[in-house]
């Protein structure tokens, strides 16, 4: 009677183990390998679609300089594409994380959502618009996208493009840790529960970045400001930040 | 329990520890493929939004 009882014990314990083990490689690994996967085919998929989309119509008439300061005016396009629930619709790129950390932008935030890349915040603000264009992503797990996020430092760009603009954000501040009810991080003007940390005052085009904080954890929020910085039609190339 | 399932499986020591290898893959690959997505939105590290609750939240 014993012997059972310690061999089934035993043998729990085994199970048990085996499967704490098995979770661990699949969040370390094999999350990471999925993520990796499709985060390239929405990249390819983004692609492909621009590389289908003509650019004539957009584009300006009178060659931009290189970066357009303190007027970032993002190409009058007629009809801006709408940004369609779960479906990728911009590529983010942040030096800091890497020479090749690129992300595909997701419209939304549920769980899948970012597992597919980084997440833009349904109704906050598109891309280049006044406003705040608000994104979130993974700090551990699926590719770990924000993994070095508590590294952004002021003067850090964060470029994204749609296919038909390049836009140069510029993050302002330190990370700015909070607790995850701090909603007014995302307002059009970012307005934290520490007002103390109030990034701007006026409208503007401002980027909103957030993360879990710790790491592995839950209790807290990083979040990183940033501000449009200049836009430059795709036609001319990589903006200036991409190519250094 | 292993040694139950151990002595029900059909053949030789060989066939037995054959069978026992086939098992183990398919509980990984349910585990992979159904049981860890399942569980691991329950999980803290996905918390990454400053929504509040939910799943993303």
């Amino acid at each position: 009677m014993v012997r059972l009882a310690v061999r089934t014990l035993s043998e729990l314990c085994v199970t048990v183990g085996s499967l704490i083990v098995l979770l661990v490689v699949y969040l370390l690994f094999w999350t990471g390998v999925r993520a990796d996967n499709t985060m390239s085919d929405e990249v390819a998929k983004l692609q492909n679609q621009w590389a289908r989309t003509p650019l004539t119509a957009t584009a300006p008439a009178t060659p931009a300089p290189q970066t357009q300061q303190s007027t970032p005016s993002p190409s009058a396009t007629p009809t801006p594409p709408v940004y369609r629930d779960g479906q990728p619709f911009a590529i983010m790129y942040i030096p800091r994380f890497g020479a090749d950390w690129h992300k595909p932008v997701i419209e939304g935030t549920s769980t899948s959502d970012l597992q597919r890349g980084v997440a833009h915040y349904t109704g906050t603000a598109r891309l280049g618009a006044v406003g705040n264009f608000a994104v979130a992503g993974h700090r551990r797990t699926y590719g770990n996208p924000f993994e070095a996020f508590a590294e952004l430092r002021p003067g850090d760009k964060v470029v994204l493009t749609d296919g038909v603009t390049w836009y140069t954000y510029v993050i302002d501040d330190q990370p700015y840790l909070t607790l995850p009810n701090d909603i007014g991080v995302i307002n059009p003007i970012p307005a934290p529960l520490d007002t103390s940390a109030t990034p701007y005052t006026s409208p503007g085009r401002y980027l909103t970045l957030t993360t879990c904080d710790p790491p592995w954890g839950h209790s807290h929020r990083l979040i990183a400001w940033g501000h449009l910085e200049s836009t430059q039609p795709v036609e001319q190339g990589m903006p200036r930040a991409l190519l250094s | 329990m292993y040694g139950w399932i151990w002595r029900r499986l059909p053949g030789n020591a060989w066939a037995k520890a054959a069978i026992s290898l086939v098992l183990v893959l398919a509980v990984v690959f349910i585990l992979f493929q159904w049981v860890f997505p399942w569980a691991e939105p329950l999980l803290p590290f996905n918390d990454v939004t400053v929504n509040g609750g939910g799943s993303a939240g």
